[in-house]
């Protein structure tokens, strides 16, 4: 058990709390107050990128619904986030709908097109549906790139995000309107884990045809977990939009899906804490070699012409076989180790 | 009609590349159970390995083309046994994406080492155009396709009558009854990690001889997969067999649909077919149906 001794519990819904004792209230409170107050000690560049990992938690939070609780692996979240994208930057841009219509709008918009190539799923697994995927991205890259409505190869440019006449122009603002919905995601996120939706997704990755004759309807279930995945990545996607200012298909390249697996690998599959924990540890790697490590070396010693470009993918890629051959079960899980050894200290083993 | 029968003789000829290239696949798949999604980068970088030795090394022929088989063949040992042998018996989910992971270091590679990212490889077969009939084609792709054909020769006789290759196929029905016979599963593990390798070096010298060394051949790993799961996953004729197919739908989905879709149309033809075929008969042409049991 991961309380310590002495915490009793009076009720069911005590015993079902995800906070448990007054530690854990303090410690979430003082959370939460240090998230929203980041601001005032960031600079604009470190907010940046604070915004970035919180769009990129939004993603992965989907993908690991999809992955890592209902088992069904998805190679194509890249192209998910950009049906999103597109979709906020087409309403907000040509038709010059409002900000919150369009963050709906993408959500649902990209989780149909999740439900229609997920379709699939419900006959096949593993491998097949990674190639199903994987040729929904390239389909859906394509169709990006040649359909006039979306700007095709030129691109497309997106206005700031808006409510009610207040424009999100800063980076502090937008870190707001961020983390709001980072929040709301991984608070959504963690209680569906907990629900007889969450419960069923789990029996369907554990064996499907168990699952099945236990009496969960696969389709049903499969579908829903494409469409949560692939709405939280259109969320992701409008918002990535906005920040931006500026979209190209380039932007939602394969790699780029690739890497989402890689972040949910690294957090630590089918738990909440694993997203956040993965995206920070690749967006941060990705930010400080690229803007810290690289320019510094290249300063200092001279480098041969591909070092820039070639050093980070191959790290990244490093970095996911590594995790997965040394601790398949991500950071989370050193979290929770580290976790309970300091609740045991001086008596951890 | 010169236009039709130029398609067609281009469609087989990239398709059997397909093909050579979803061989390895197949092999890797029916011996060890592991989705090789790195296809495409393995290769990209031969590819360009092949440039490096012909090219920047300036090697004639004859030296550098072994070289670049025994260059595929190494990476095919070193991939196995420090990525995959490590994951024996893991799930499914960790051994597809160990090799997407290995893809993105590959790809780190080749840019780290030629940053440039497109170039040509010497001609390696007369260009001269030649006429059959009406059409005019370009005499690389006779000869793509004919060295394919002894690929595939050389292939089926070695599976057919060599120890090792029996051994593999001897893995792939029962690696059980095969440790117990005293062969090493591992090696043959490793064994088809390098045959995967070689075959996927050939075809991409034979792709990038005649449409040079770009990205694109990432997609060209990729769309291999649709010839293998055209033609189902653990089937050696469903691959050979497939693979002309998806060559034909590619250029003749290209040449006559393009004006009426938007251009480029040709690219995912084979994604579409991926889409298709997977509703429609996930097993392929002639792969084996699995029925499971809990």
């Amino acid at each position: 058990m991961s309380l310590p001794t002495g915490t009793r519990d009076y009720t069911y819904a005590e015993d079902m709390a995800i906070i448990r004792t007054k530690t854990q209230w303090a410690l979430f409170t003082g959370f939460l107050i240090f998230l929203f107050t980041t601001p005032l000690y960031l600079g604009n560049y470190w907010l940046g990128v604070a915004n970035l990992i919180g769009i990129t938690i939004i993603a992965a939070t989907g993908l690991n619904i999809l992955v890592g609780y209902c088992g069904q692996l998805s190679i194509g979240h890249a192209g998910f986030i950009a049906v999103g994208a597109y979709t906020a930057a087409i309403l907000t841009n040509r038709l010059e709908l409002p900000f919150l219509v369009g963050l709906i709008c993408a959500g649902l918009t990209a989780g149909a097109i999740g439900l229609i190539f997920g379709i699939p799923s419900v006959r096949v697994k593993g491998f097949y549906l990674a190639i199903t995927t994987i040729a929904a991205q390239f389909i859906i890259i394509w169709v990006i790139n040649h359909w006039q409505v979306t700007g095709g190869f030129v691109g497309i440019k997106v206005p700031y995000a808006s409510i009610g006449g207040f424009v999100f122009r800063t980076e502090a603002s937008q870190f707001y309107l961020i983390m709001t919905i980072v929040v709301l995601c991984i608070f959504f996120a963690k209680n569906l884990a907990r629900t007889k939706v969450g419960r069923a997704f789990i029996a369907i990755r554990d064996n499907d045809l168990a699952a099945q004759v236990m009496g969960i309807n696969l389709f049903r279930y499969k579908l829903l977990a494409f469409f949560i995945g692939c709405f939280l990545a259109g969320i992701a996607g409008s918002l990535l939009a906005h920040w931006i200012g500026f979209l190209n298909a380039e932007q939602f390249s394969l790699t780029e899906s690739i890497l989402y697996i890689g972040m949910i690998i690294i957090g630590g599959l089918g738990t909440t804490l694993g997203p956040i924990l993965g995206v920070t540890f690749l967006r941060l790697l990705q930010q400080v070699l690229t803007m810290e490590v690289v320019p510094f070396l290249e300063s200092t010693v001279a480098l041969p012409a591909g070092f820039a470009s070639g050093v980070t993918p191959m790290l990244f890629g490093l970095v996911i076989i590594l995790f997965l051959i040394l601790e398949p079960r991500g950071l989370a899980h050193r979290w929770t180790l580290f976790k309970s050894s300091y609740r045991l200290w001086p008596f951890s083993y | 009609m010169a236009e039709l029968l130029q398609y067609l003789i281009t469609g087989l000829a990239v398709g059997m590349v397909y093909s050579l290239i979803g061989l390895g696949f197949v092999v890797v798949w029916k011996s060890s159970g592991v989705a090789n999604l790195a296809l495409g980068a393995i290769v990209l970088i031969s590819s360009w390995f092949t440039y490096g030795m012909l090219v920047q090394a300036g090697l004639p022929l004859w030296l550098g083309f072994p070289l670049v088989i025994l260059f595929a063949l190494v990476l095919g040992w070193v991939i196995e046994r420090f990525a995959l042998r490590p994951l024996i018996a893991q799930p499914i989910l960790s051994l597809i994406t160990v090799t997407l992971g290995l893809a993105y270091f590959i790809e780190g590679l080749v840019n780290f080492i030629w940053p440039w990212s497109v170039d040509a490889l010497p001609r390696l077969f007369p260009t001269e155009p030649i006429r059959i009939g009406l059409a005019v084609v370009s005499q690389e792709y006779i000869w793509v396709a004919s060295i394919s054909l002894v690929m595939f020769g050389l292939l089926t006789l070695f599976f057919r009558y060599h120890k090792m290759g029996i051994a593999m196929r001897a893995t792939a029905d029962d690696q059980l009854a095969v440790q117990a016979c005293g062969i090493p599963v591992t090696k043959i593990f490793s064994m088809s990690w390098m045959f995967a390798c070689v075959v996927a070096a050939v075809g991409g010298i034979l792709i990038s001889s005649i449409g040079g060394i770009t990205y694109g051949l990432v997609e060209t790993g990729l769309k291999s997969f649709s010839v293998v799961i055209l033609g189902g996953l653990d089937s050696f004729i469903g691959a050979i067999i497939a693979g002309p197919i998806i060559g034909l739908a590619e250029s003749l989905g290209g040449g006559y649909l393009s004006p009426y879709i938007w251009a480029g149309v040709k690219d995912i033809i084979p994604f579409i077919i991926i889409i298709i075929v997977i509703i429609i008969r996930p097993y392929g042409l002639f792969g084996e149906e699995r029925i499971e049991r809990i």
